[in-house]
């Protein structure tokens, strides 16, 4: 068991290979301080972002997920950020539907020069998570509760 | 269900049957409160047809099974739109159906009828049924020998009472004088969203532990297209666990409503289908109160459409992105 | 016989489950939502003993999905240089291979399924030649010997009903432990097993005499009377195979068929599954899990070649195998017991039963052209 367990949250941030992961890797050359409960996959491009990512890491107990991108007009592939940006918004608005909360997921554009933006955006995220309550857990089934006690 | 349009329909199933491999319509199913789609091939076949209240099934499902051959439709307002949004999509093509329409002006839901027939305090069974008849805005229903008679709108099914298209919206022949609209407010969101984020959990969590995962609501759904190569079943990328788990299993609807998003026309069959009741409508109503609202877009209207989803605007004003301070 | 009858009055029947609940686990059909399924008993709740369940009981001795064992793969210890307690140099262990532990699932304990139907009950006894003949499972089996089915006579039928046709009865002797027949003022319990001892110890039963038994009796007659005479099935085993390769016959039969799998899911008597490792790090599952003939996956083989590509040939499988495979392996046994679930919940409403009539009379047909 972590020793943050109970004062930090699971966090999952969704990146950009071209633009929005450097800027994280700026904001980290920079040495500038963010909270340390995301957790960074990368990924091509925010338009290979499948909304399911987002609704699989939250129903699986996440307590946010972070979507970043390059700026629209910056796409490295030139739209992949567009059609992002209307799937992501698509899925912000399902979640209520099954009771998570809409704040528990967010979605923008970070350029790789924008360090000081990226610890903003990781900053302000993680204070929206921590003003929520720990994720909802769905009670579990017996079979997968067998693979738990024993992992 | 008017006799004259009856008729009328029966011709006009029978004028195209040299034309096509069959028509789809309905036909009477294991009691008298239930349809089943039936494939005229033969004017014998026809004398089965049976449209009106009790025509609940949509036909639109069956359609892509028979891509590269001419059929047949017989479709109320919602079944058109499934037609459209499949030939927008090229899943069907125009010149490979020809589309009967009629005015619709609702369905039963069967299960609204089985439990209002309740004899003292039981819940009745559909299957009891001796004889079912819809006059005008009534409906009868016979059960061991007695008849109840409620109002049609009573019964009727939860689209119906807000269906904005009860006539075709893309036909060939239309038979009958087109029945009026109504309007949807989503009222049945707002009702629902009455409930704490919290409780919304529980209710899934609750309602989804009966699920026995037989993808009825994915296979009575006239857009889910993929059929066999479902990503449900799919251990390779792994969605989904075999588990009999309630989080996989309202991760599937998920999975169902993200993929309906910018396509789905609301004509209720997933909920339908459901053989435990589970109101998995509700979830496409969400994604379609979103398209509405973010892209102007209801699915199924025009056969030239292209999905929200499939497009997008440099600058999209209707979406309303975070601001990082 | 009749010496063993129990009577329940109606207004003993929740303290009877009450006081059963303290000793073991207590199934009944229960409305949720708008179906009716099995859920433990719960005394502030009517169990729901009318309506026949939406599913059927068969989850209870073949749960949807059970583990048969977690597994553990354990790294091989690092060993280095170490003391004994006594402070002698230790042998050094050679780097072991993985070593894997398996944790067997815990079983549920003693059961009792109050207010099943009698057709459902005919569900358990397909299963048990499957899982009780030649190979042995000893999961099905543990619970098997572990559960009571209390199965009720039907007092009406549905439009779906159809268990006369298949060896049933409204009243069902032949395969739960106890026959429930609901009077106008009680339960009257026959029990039929040697199982059934298990739970009529109860001071809350009475006593049943002629005049119960004669009342349950003429409503079992009633029933049977309104499932309507049962056609003539003779001959169905083969009937079906010699129409394998008819085509035409399977596509216009299975034209409604949305493939999906509701039919073979509620079906009581369906025991097919699937087994599937849930992994997660050195940990898992292997889970068992049910399958349906109905998808697609099921066939499908390694090559990519599916011989049931199609949704006709999916059907013809399911019919075939209650009708006509099932018999010739297990006695003649039918492996369908007419509940009419698949009927009742199908989206598309395709009935079983005009596909097996149909089929009986196509193959004649065949036959008597053939000469």
């Amino acid at each position: 068991m972590s020793v943050l367990e109970g004062k930090e949250r699971r966090i999952i941030g969704f990146l950009c290979n071209w633009c929005s992961y450097g800027g994280a890797d700026t904001a980290g050359v920079g040495r500038f301080s963010q909270p340390t409960d995301l957790r960074i996959i990368r990924v091509p491009c925010s338009g290979r972002i499948n909304p399911l990512f987002i609704i699989k890491a939250l129903l699986s107990g996440a307590d946010g997920v972070l979507v970043s991108g390059c700026h629209p007009r910056d796409c490295h592939y030139a739209e992949g950020n567009f059609y992002a940006r209307r799937r992501l918004e698509m899925c912000k608005q399902l979640l209520p539907a099954v009771g998570i909360d809409p704040l528990r997921f967010e979605y923008t554009w970070v350029s790789a020069s924008e360090g000081q933006r990226w610890q903003q955006v990781v900053t302000d995220f993680t204070a929206q998570i921590h003003q929520l309550p720990p994720a909802l857990r769905f009670s579990e089934s017996p079979d997968l509760e067998l693979l738990r006690q024993c992992g | 269900m008017a006799d004259d349009i009856h008729g009328a329909l029966r011709e006009a199933i029978r004028t195209i049957l040299p034309d096509v491999e069959c028509v789809l319509g309905w036909g009477s199913g294991p009691d008298p409160l239930r349809s089943a789609p039936l494939f005229m091939k033969s004017p014998e076949d026809v004398e089965r047809f049976r449209a009106g209240e009790l025509a609940v099934n949509n036909l639109a499902v069956f359609l892509p099974e028979y891509a590269g051959r001419k059929v047949g439709i017989v479709v109320k307002g919602c079944d058109s739109r499934s037609v459209v949004q499949l030939i927008s999509e090229t899943l069907v093509k125009r010149e490979e159906v020809v589309i009967i329409g009629y005015p619709c002006r609702g369905v039963v839901d069967v299960a609204k009828i089985a439990a209002a027939i309740g004899l003292g305090n039981e819940d009745l069974e559909a299957g009891l049924v001796e004889r079912a008849e819809v006059n005008g805005d009534t409906v009868s229903v016979t059960v061991r020998g007695e008849t109840k008679t409620f109002p049609f709108k009573d019964v009727m099914a939860a689209k119906c009472s807000i269906c904005r298209y009860p006539n075709a919206v893309l036909h060939d022949v239309f038979i009958g004088e087109k029945a009026e609209a109504r309007e949807d407010s989503y009222a049945d969101l707002e009702k629902y969203e009455a409930m704490s984020l919290e409780e919304r959990f529980r209710f899934w969590e609750k309602e989804m532990e009966r699920c026995i995962r037989c993808y009825a609501c994915r296979n009575a759904c006239p857009l889910c297209v993929c059929r066999d190569h479902c990503v449900a079943s799919s251990r390779e990328p792994h969605w989904l666990s075999q588990a009999d788990s309630t989080r996989d299993k309202l991760f599937f609807q998920l999975i169902h409503a993200t993929h309906l998003a910018g396509r789905c026309t609301g004509c209720g069959e997933c909920a339908r289908a459901c053989p435990v009741g589970i109101p998995v409508g509700l979830f496409k109503r969400f994604i379609n109160r979103a398209a509405g609202q973010l892209f102007g877009f209801q699915g199924g209207l025009d056969p030239e459409a292209v999905s929200p989803l499939q497009r997008f605007l440099v600058d999209e004003p209707t979406i309303k992105e975070k601001e990082w301070k | 016989m009749n010496a063993a009858l129990k009577f329940l009055p109606h207004e003993h029947l929740k303290a009877w489950l009450e006081e059963l609940a303290g000793t073991m686990r207590v199934l009944a059909p229960q409305k949720e939502g708008a179906a009716v399924v099995y859920r433990a008993f719960d005394p502030s709740r009517e169990p729901e003993l009318i309506r026949k369940p939406t599913e059927s009981a068969k989850h209870i001795l073949f749960p949807r999905s059970e583990a048969l064992f977690a597994f553990h793969k354990k790294k091989a210890p690092f060993a280095p240089d170490s003391l004994n307690p006594d402070g002698s140099q230790a042998e050094k262990e050679e780097p072991a291979t993985p070593a894997m532990e398996l944790t067997p699932p815990e079983q549920p304990g003693p059961t009792v399924v109050f207010g099943m139907t009698g057709c459902d009950a005919g569900g358990v006894t397909t299963f048990d030649p499957v899982y009780g003949g030649r190979y042995q499972d000893p999961y099905y089996l543990q619970r098997r010997e572990a559960t009571v089915l209390i199965a009720r006579a039907c007092n009406e039928a549905l439009s779906t009903c159809f268990c006369t046709w298949v060896g049933g009865d409204p009243a069902n002797r032949r395969d739960a432990d106890i026959l429930a027949t609901r009077l106008e003022n009680g339960w009257l319990l026959e029990p039929l097993t040697e199982r059934a001892e298990r739970v009529l110890g109860s001071t809350l039963l009475g006593d049943a005499g002629e005049a119960e038994a004669r009342e349950a009796e003429a409503l079992h007659a009633k029933a049977r009377a309104a499932i309507g005479e049962a056609p003539d099935l003779t001959g169905i085993e083969d009937a079906l195979p010699a129409l394998f390769d008819d085509k035409d016959f399977w596509w216009s039969e299975s034209a409604a068929c949305l493939a999906c799998g509701a039919c073979t899911y509620l079906c009581p008597t369906c025991h097919c599954f699937t087994i599937t490792d849930e992994k997660a790090g050195l940990s898992g599952v292997r889970l068992r899990a049910w399958d349906t003939c109905m998808a697609a996956l099921y066939t499908l083989e390694a090559s990519g070649h599916n011989p049931r590509g199609q949704k006709a040939a999916r059907l013809r499988n399911r019919v075939g195998h209650k009708f006509a495979y099932f018999l010739k392996n297990h006695q003649g046994r039918i492996s369908c017991c007419g509940c009419g679930r698949c009927i009742k919940s199908c989206p598309s409403s395709v009935d079983i039963r005009r596909i097996v009539l149909n089929a009986l009379k196509r193959a004649k047909g065949k036959e008597a052209a053939n000469g």
